[in-house]
């Protein structure tokens, strides 16, 4: 799929639904400008998130990978922040053996409540991700892009 | 009496209680020993445990379940028991350890460099242990190797050389070869700097022929028939011969193991190319220590990634 | 699959930013995609018709809309497709709204991101699966939590619609904070007259019980069954026995407890009942002040009660209740306005809160109804009212209005003129805020009729001087600074949430703002609601309001809750996680994790499998998440899904 190209980046982000999805709509009804390089994928639940998705994203081609979910004590599955923290912790330290910069990976707590919050993290991670330019792909790809082989699935 | 012998010995005496022991036998070289399922006396025949004991028997475990198996047991070995323990993959009370001080198994690779243009490792007669050396019959004469300059580099680093949970342990405790585990080979990687590693991975990921030996040789592995890498659904990799791929299952392999891996290091000595893969699991086990003092394998606590704090003092997710 | 896909201008909200047209042109090209096209307002009756229309023409199978987020109109879009005859979760949305044309006014980016957020979409539909709800019989009760009067009007409310209700107060009688006004506002009529009767009818209702000085313990379960632990704090009265004869406060030797219900205005004893009118009358110990207790010997209540019921061994006591919804009504509590030094933080017993005033004014109250100085008892003639301590104040992170202010200073000064007629009220204001029926008018006559000046300044600082209070402040109409000196000076303290509502919220599940009132479910939409089925919000705890507006969400909570429950079987929400069990090898790592033991082990053949108990699983797909072969996974978010949205996302 192509960004923009010399404008946009790719960034993925995972949000969960309860605080950090909303928290994105709150600053989209606050009408709180933002970069437009971020993809949001919803997800129940920070706990739901599968560091391998983060992974199959920077191996896939994302330029960054934003993960937000609910502050800690306030998640509406009372516990999946909790592991979503260790498990996402764990991972920044797999990333640099990877050849892959560790800055390319964040993840935060953004409520519902907190448009101007997510304004301030979509800045900043979209200015660190244009900092360290595109991601190059792994060398030795021989198929079709990512996406091409997903179509050609059967549904 | 030799260890050798009181190891066969603690294997008669436990055997009757235990529908087969694992343990190491003849291999098809000289320099590789095989795993080995001692049934009765007659399968003592052979027996092994030393240099040549590579193979961690632990691997077997999960898929005996239900009856009570011996094991003899590395100080690696035994940690991959206990982390089966743990994760109730397998029952404590289904295993009978007999432990034995280990000093160390072979690397053949490395005998493989040693021994130059003399032969192929395949091609050695034996081997014989001969203080700090090994000697090699070959088709060229002996050839005589420091000891230390053929043994796996796990081997350098181990803190647990002697089966900790054994229920029975035989011989005399080991000093460990270091105090702790300082992970300096992960450190001198990583300063290789990421433009280097990415490039690193795509030229070892191009041998990758995707024979899962790494996976197979995993005692932590148990999903086995089930591993999302052979499977459409859920699809996570292609079958593609592509390096994201081949390198996608290396993180698969590597996140699955986080906060598990003992680092027997069995992915990469079974990696019939010689991908060094472990890295990517040491990486993980480093930080798994750094974050939450946990080292797998050992004591009884639930894994640090089955769990969870509220206020995590080690984590600052909140300072950026 | 037969997908169409739809791009909702949402008039120029998306339109103005994003080119529909354009978005849709490109989705055509998309795999599966057979049909797409822009349209004005899909949200509306001619938007849903036409989307209707274009499944039965172009037999589609899966629905695609790109407009606002589907936290809003996911429900209505997924009604329409199902009357369209596809099942509801056949759908995807593509949130090009508050997540592409209202962020940024790039019209080529917005575009872009937009038919990718549909692509995005599509490639996950293309992997949805039917769902089909459950049934589950409910529980045909509510818990409310709190007996102010938001809490009161949604138990009586609910009660005479015809379900049990279980009420809990924290403190030992209901009434909340309007129990302790003497008037309301804008009618000056009596507070206890209109709420006193009330508060007898939650006593007497068959279909109410109350448990005072109780709060909540735990809560599990999920909409239709949540399983409820009260606490019921030790009063050491037995209650069964306690006639609320009074005579145990006569006799108490410790007459120096601080008074709770008179915000400290005069001391108690420490065994009391809070006020003549509480509701249950029955007495309780202050356990910190009594001699007993801290000194170890007295026993006096316990001598002279006729009825023998105290209990100096009582133990808290947890109760277990099911119910089938929840309505928090915690209120709120006032700031700690000691913060301010330029009000003497604490140090003039002649500066007073409001609500000690109110207990000043009250017949009931510790003075008799009386307005006596603190410092003297003596009767105050200038009475100088500080409106906007503690609200209005980003300097002490309570930036917001507290919106009841303004009018409750104005009943205060009439209140002050009734009592003293020689008075004379001045009223240091900010700004005067006073919509609501009535409201100006009163405003107007408290300074028309009542002859109350009103300064539109900030105090600066009050000092003693002589008996009084030096009043500084700046009076910004005139220009300049004004002094008075006053013989009492009530501060208008505003509210904040309730102590302890961040862990009720997370008792509850609910969400919670920054300040700690809970959040509703839509700002506009879903006023008393909450984001967990099956709990709403009434009163003050959702946000600070007058006495009106807290009943009037008190009756809005109470009818969610017997609409909700007014039904006898509710569907449960399919998307939940399921075990693929030849794929589950036993090893228990869901189980471990899955915060609601919503997952069990069972004995297939031998061989340990997962299995999820459905109406306990509330679909967080942190087992998913866990399970390394992925053979548990979560309904409508599998892997597969997820997966492909990635894929949809990766350049390479």
């Amino acid at each position: 799929m192509s960004v923009l190209e010399g404008k946009e980046l790719r960034i993925v982000g995972f949000l969960c639904n309860w605080c950090s999805y909303g928290g994105a709509d709150t600053a989209g009804v606050g009408r709180f400008t933002q970069p437009t390089d971020l993809r949001i994928i919803r997800v129940p639940c920070s706990g739901r998130i599968n560091p391998l998705f983060v992974m199959k994203a920077l191996i896939g081609g994302a330029d960054g990978v934003l993960v937000s979910g609910c502050h800690p004590r306030d998640c509406h599955y009372a516990e999946g922040n909790y592991y979503a923290r260790r498990r996402l912790e764990v991972l920044k330290g797999l990333l640099p053996v990877l050849g892959i910069n560790p800055s390319r990976f964040e993840y935060t707590w953004v409520s519902a409540s907190e448009g101007q919050r997510w304004q301030h993290v979509v800045e900043t991670f979209t200015a660190r991700i244009h900092a360290l330019g595109p991601a190059q792909a792994f060398a030795g790809t021989t198929g079709p892009a990512n996406h091409n082989r997903a179509d050609a699935m059967v549904s | 009496m030799s260890i050798q012998d009181e190891l066969k010995s603690a294997i008669m005496a436990a055997l009757p209680d235990l529908s087969c022991v694992i343990g190491w036998g003849p291999g098809p070289e000289p320099l590789r020993a095989a795993p080995l399922f001692i049934r009765g006396e007659a399968d003592l025949e052979g027996f092994t445990a030393g240099f040549l004991s590579v193979n961690n028997p632990a691997l077997y475990l999960p898929s005996l379940k239900g009856s009570k198996v011996g094991i003899v047991a590395k100080g690696c070995d035994a940690r991959s028991v206990g982390q089966l323990v743990t994760e109730t993959l397998i029952k404590r009370e289904e295993v009978h350890v007999i432990g034995y001080p280990c000093g160390g198994v072979i690397d053949v690779d490395k005998v493989a460099a040693g021994l130059a243009d003399a032969c192929e490792p395949g091609e050695v007669g034996a081997l014989r242990e001969d203080g700090d050396d090994v000697v090699l019959d070959t088709p060229k004469g002996e050839v005589r190797l420091a000891k230390k300059d053929v043994t796996a580099d796990k081997c350098g680093r181990c803190t647990f050389p002697n089966a900790e949970n054994a229920d029975v342990f035989v011989g005399i405790r080991r000093a460990p070869a270091a105090a702790e585990d300082t992970y300096a080979d992960i450190a001198e990687f990583e300063a290789r700097g990421t433009e280097e590693l990415k490039a690193f991975w795509e030229k070892e990921m191009s041998r990758c022929i995707r024979c899962y030996a790494c996976r197979n040789a995993c005692p932590l592995c148990v999903c086995r028939d089930h591993c999302i890498a052979a499977s459409r659904e859920p699809h996570w990799v292609s079958q593609a011969d592509d390096v994201p791929d081949k390198l996608f299952f290396q993180v698969i392999h590597a996140v699955h193991l986080s906060g598990r891996c003992t680092g027997c290091g069995e992915c990469e000595r079974a990696c019939p190319l010689g991908i060094p893969v472990l890295k990517l699991k040491r990486a993980l086990s480093r930080r798994v220590e750094n974050l939450f003092g946990y080292k797998a394998g050992i004591g009884t606590e639930t894994p640090p990634l089955l769990t969870f704090a509220i206020e995590e003092s080690t984590i600052k997710e909140r300072d950026w | 699959m037969r997908i169409g896909v739809f791009i909702c201008h949402c008039g120029s909200n998306i339109a103005g930013t994003v080119d529909c047209a354009g978005v849709a042109q490109r989705a055509a090209a998309y795999p599966d995609v057979v049909y797409s096209t822009d349209i004005m307002y899909a949200c509306a009756e001619p938007g849903q018709d036409a989307v209707i229309a274009a499944v039965k023409e172009h037999g589609l199978t899966g629905v695609v809309v790109a407009s606002c987020t589907p936290r809003m109109h996911e429900p209505t879009f997924r009604k329409a497709v199902e009357r369209a005859g596809i099942n509801r979760y056949m759908f995807e949305m593509a949130n090009i709204r508050e997540h592409v044309s209202w962020i940024g006014k790039d019209v080529e980016a917005n575009t872009n991101k937009a038919a990718e957020l549909v692509r995005m979409a599509a490639a996950k539909l293309r992997l949805n699966r039917e769902l089909k709800p459950k049934s589950f019989p409910v529980t045909k009760r509510v818990l409310v939590i709190g007996g102010g009067v938001a809490g009161i009007q949604a138990a009586l409310d609910a009660a005479d619609a015809g379900l049990e209700v279980v009420m809990v107060e924290k403190q030992p009688t209901i009434g909340g904070k309007m129990a302790k006004l003497d008037k309301t506002f804008p009618t000056v009529d009596c507070s206890s007259c209109i709420l006193g009767p009330r508060m007898v009818d939650v006593a007497q209702h068959p279909n109410i019980t109350l448990y005072a000085y109780s709060e909540l313990e735990e809560v599990s379960g999920y909409v239709g069954n949540f399983d409820v632990k009260i606490r019921k704090k030790a009063t050491y009265v037995n209650w069964d026995k306690c006639t609320g004869c009074g005579l145990c406060t006569e006799k108490c030797p410790s007459k120096k407890s601080y008074d709770r219900f008179n915000e400290g205005v005069g001391p108690t004893t420490a065994i009391l009942i809070p006020f003549p009118q509480a509701i249950p009358k029955k007495a309780s110990i202050e356990r910190d002040y009594c001699r007993l207790f801290n000194q170890g010997k007295c026993g006096v209540c316990a001598k002279v009660c006729p009825t023998g019921a105290i209990d100096y061994a009582m133990q808290d006591e947890i109760v277990e209740v099911k119910v089938g919804g929840i309505v928090a009504a915690t209120g709120y509590d006032l700031v700690d306005w000691t913060v301010y030094g330029e009000y003497g933080a604490g140090r003039y017993p002649d500066v007073v809160t409001s609500l000690q005033y109110e207990r000043m004014l009250s017949a009931s109250g510790p003075t008799g109804g009386h307005i006596k100085r603190p410092s003297d008892g003596k009767e105050p003639k200038d009475v100088v009212f500080i409106q906007c301590v503690a609200s209005r104040d980003p300097s002490i992170g309570r930036p917001y209005c507290s919106g009841f202010c303004c009018m409750y200073t104005a009943k205060q000064a009439i209140l002050t003129k009734d009592h003293i007629p020689d008075s004379q009220s001045y009223v240091f204001y900010m700004d005067i805020r006073s919509p609501g029926k009535g409201y100006d008018e009163f405003t107007r006559r408290v300074q028309e009729e009542y002859g109350a000046r009103y300064v539109r300044g900030r105090v600066s600082m009050i000092y003693p001087k002589g008996g009084k209070l030096v009043v500084r402040g700046a009076d910004t109409l005139m220009g300049g600074q004004v002094e008075v000196e006053a013989d009492l000076v009530v501060l208008a303290v505003g509210g904040e949430a309730a102590a302890g509502s961040p862990a009720l919220a997370e008792k509850l599940r609910i969400s919670y703002d920054g300040y700690g009132f809970f959040m509703e479910g839509h700002p506009k939409l879903k006023p008393v609601e909450t984001n967990t089925a099956g709990v709403f919000l009434a009163g003050a705890c959702q946000g600070l309001k007058d006495i009106p507006s807290s009943v009037a969400q008190g009756s809005a909570a109470a009818a969610k809750a017997i609409g909700l429950l007014s039904r006898n079987m509710l569907d449960s929400d399919p998307q939940i996680a399921f075990v693929s069990v030849n794929r589950c090898v036993g090893c228990r790592k869901c189980i471990e994790v899955c915060p609601f033991k919503a997952i069990r082990e069972i004995d297939m053949r031998g061989q340990p499998k997962a299995e999820v108990i459905e109406t306990v699983c509330q679909g967080c797909g942190l087992c998913n998440a866990t399970c390394p072969q992925g053979a548990i996974q979560l309904s409508h978010f599998t892997d597969n899904q997820i997966l492909a949205e990635v894929e949809a996302l990766c350049r390479f």
